[in-house]
């Protein structure tokens, strides 16, 4: 049975379709890469899967139980967790109870166990000096992995990144590779949005693409690269 | 933060037990007074609870207040109950009306929220005026109001209201280290962000709103009793309110101690200015509240914190 499965979901917001008829299914430890122009509907998809938004047709389904239009809270309990686009933090509280509170309300750890957990996550991800500091004191790169703490902690087996690796050099995005590599080491299934192609190609092990709204390829990274639609979604008319 | 205590909660420990035999050594004056104080730092110390430590600002508190003084009496009046076990049953009442308050409006966002308890508290208020005319179970006595069976003694008062203020600043201490507050923390800096970090946001919320609508209705219940007589216009009116919004502010939202230091400030500065400048000491409190908040935002508690903090460098 496949971890997590998108059935012909459509998202419209009045006469606006921003998702139709998107379908996929996802494997356990896989690491599924998301990709399509501005606009192609990656972030509607991300939230209607993590309960923020809920489909307007079709169904989502993790391990065999339809989660749509369930709240996000709670699809987090049930073990899917969403990174956002823009890092959100609860900003006066220290990195470490950030990543605290996560750890304490995704899998309902107890207070002693989820400061340990907190502490090894931050270090998983290279913020463990930084774990005393007040969050709204981070820089963009380190919200972003504090962010991916965030959600390693609250022990969801299912990870949602919407474009994690935005606005990182190319040293930081190698850095980020590896270190989602290390995600999936651990167990966990990584669904993966991102712009930067480099870092999705070099990452995912089968790629997704939307194109307003709809799924237009899927494959291995490289066989879609060749797809002449896709080329075309990404390039234009002129040099297709 | 670990559960050793601190030297602020050693300094309250302390103080609680002063509190505790005082009233074997003062007169009825100092012991009215410091009742007074206890009252205000058990209301405001509600209110700080759910605008300092979940950021949901509720300016409908007093409904609360008056369902407490109204349900005590009742229970006193026609069930015949003694005040102690009248007052706890009325903040039992006030937790369920809480509770289907709270369902709906703790959905509100920031001043949503905000607007919509303070009309809720005014047509709490105009319900309360009209119970008697609309319903065949007279409770409020209209706008004639209701006399309480007069009070023993103000000791029972005074011990009533001293347990509510420690109560109330128990539980901020508690939800300073305990799993409930790092979950109430987080709605507040950023409910979205904890709800998608699985916190459901409006049973935390709805679970601190019902727990500070029985205190301020135990602490509407002894008032009620203490001056043995209670009406609409009064025990709804949105000056309790404001004034428990006002202490709390000035002693330090968000803090556990604030409340109680806004409630005796207030309450002290009040006293001594109302005595010596009968017909002006309203406007000087107002000059008061206003330079506290210009110079010092963070209440009376970040000033004590700033000093001992400036202290802790001289030292080192």
């Amino acid at each position: 049975m496949s971890l997590l499965e998108v059935r012909r979901v459509s998202k419209r917001f009045g006469s606006l379709v921003a998702l139709n008829q998107v379908q996929f299914s996802l494997d356990e430890h896989e690491i599924l890469g998301i990709i399509g122009p501005n606009g192609a509907g990656k972030s509607t998809l991300f939230n209607v899967i993590a309960g923020l938004e809920a489909p307007s047709v079709g169904d989502v389904v993790y391990r065999g139980r339809s989660i749509a239009g369930l709240r996000p809270d709670a699809v987090c309990r049930l073990g899917i967790a969403k990174t956002f686009q823009i890092p959100q933090l609860f900003p006066s509280m220290s990195v470490a109870d950030n990543v605290l509170v996560a750890a304490l309300y995704g899998h309902g750890a107890t207070l002693p166990d989820a400061r340990r957990q907190a502490q090894d996550w931050l270090a998983f991800v290279g913020l463990a000096d930084k774990a005393r500091v007040s969050a709204e004191t981070l820089s963009v790169g380190e919200r972003r992995r504090a962010d991916l703490a965030r959600v390693l902690a609250t022990g969801a087996p299912l990870i949602l990144l919407d474009e994690n690796m935005a606005g990182l050099n190319r040293t930081e995005v190698e850095a980020a590779v590896t270190l989602l590599r290390q995600v999936r080491e651990r167990g966990r299934t990584l669904v993966v949005t991102e712009h930067i192609m480099r870092a999705i190609l070099g990452l995912a092990d089968r790629v997704v693409v939307l194109n307003h709204g709809e799924k237009i390829a899927e494959g291995r990274p490289d066989d879609v690269m060749r797809d002449a639609t896709v080329v075309k979604a990404y390039l234009g008319h002129a040099h297709g | 933060m670990g559960a050793r205590p601190t030297a602020a909660e050693w300094t309250a420990l302390a103080a609680l037990a002063v509190l505790l035999v005082l009233p074997l050594w003062l007169g009825p004056y100092p012991i009215r007074l410091a009742t007074v104080i206890f009252m205000w730092a058990a209301l405001a110390g509600a209110w700080n609870l759910l605008a300092g430590y979940a950021g949901s600002v509720d300016l409908g508190p007093v409904v609360h207040y008056g369902v407490g003084g109204f349900a005590t009496a009742a229970l006193m009046l026609k069930a015949g109950l003694p005040f102690v076990l009248s007052a706890v049953l009325a903040g039992v009442v006030a937790m369920a009306i809480a509770f289907a308050l709270g369902t709906p409006t703790l959905r509100l966002r920031g001043a949503y929220f905000a607007i919509g308890t303070l009309a809720l508290a005014e047509s709490a208020k105009q319900l309360a005026l009209a119970w008697d005319r609309l319903i065949p179970f007279p409770l409020t006595g209209g706008s004639a109001g209701v006399s309480l069976p007069l009070t023993a003694g103000y000791d029972v008062i005074y011990y009533v209201m001293l347990a509510l203020m420690a109560g109330v600043t128990g539980a901020a201490l508690w939800l300073q280290r305990s799993k409930f507050g790092y979950g109430l923390r987080a709605v507040g800096e950023n409910d979205r962000l904890a709800e998608a970090s699985g916190v459901n946001i409006h049973r935390l919320r709805r679970r601190l709103y019902v727990g500070s609508a029985f205190v301020i209705a135990v602490t509407g219940g002894a008032a009620g009793y203490w001056l043995s007589y209670i009406n609409a216009m009064e025990s709804f009116s949105a000056a309790i309110t404001f004034q428990m919004v006002v202490m709390t502010l000035l002693g330090g939202l968000g803090t556990p101690f604030g409340p109680a230091l806004g409630a005796a400030f207030l309450t002290l500065v009040s006293e001594f200015l109302g005595t010596r400048l009968v017909y002006y000491y309203l406007i000087v409190i107002g000059a008061i509240i206003v330079a506290i908040s210009l110079f010092a935002p963070g209440g009376l508690a970040g000033v004590i914190a700033l000093a001992r903090g400036r202290r802790a460098e001289g030292v080192a």
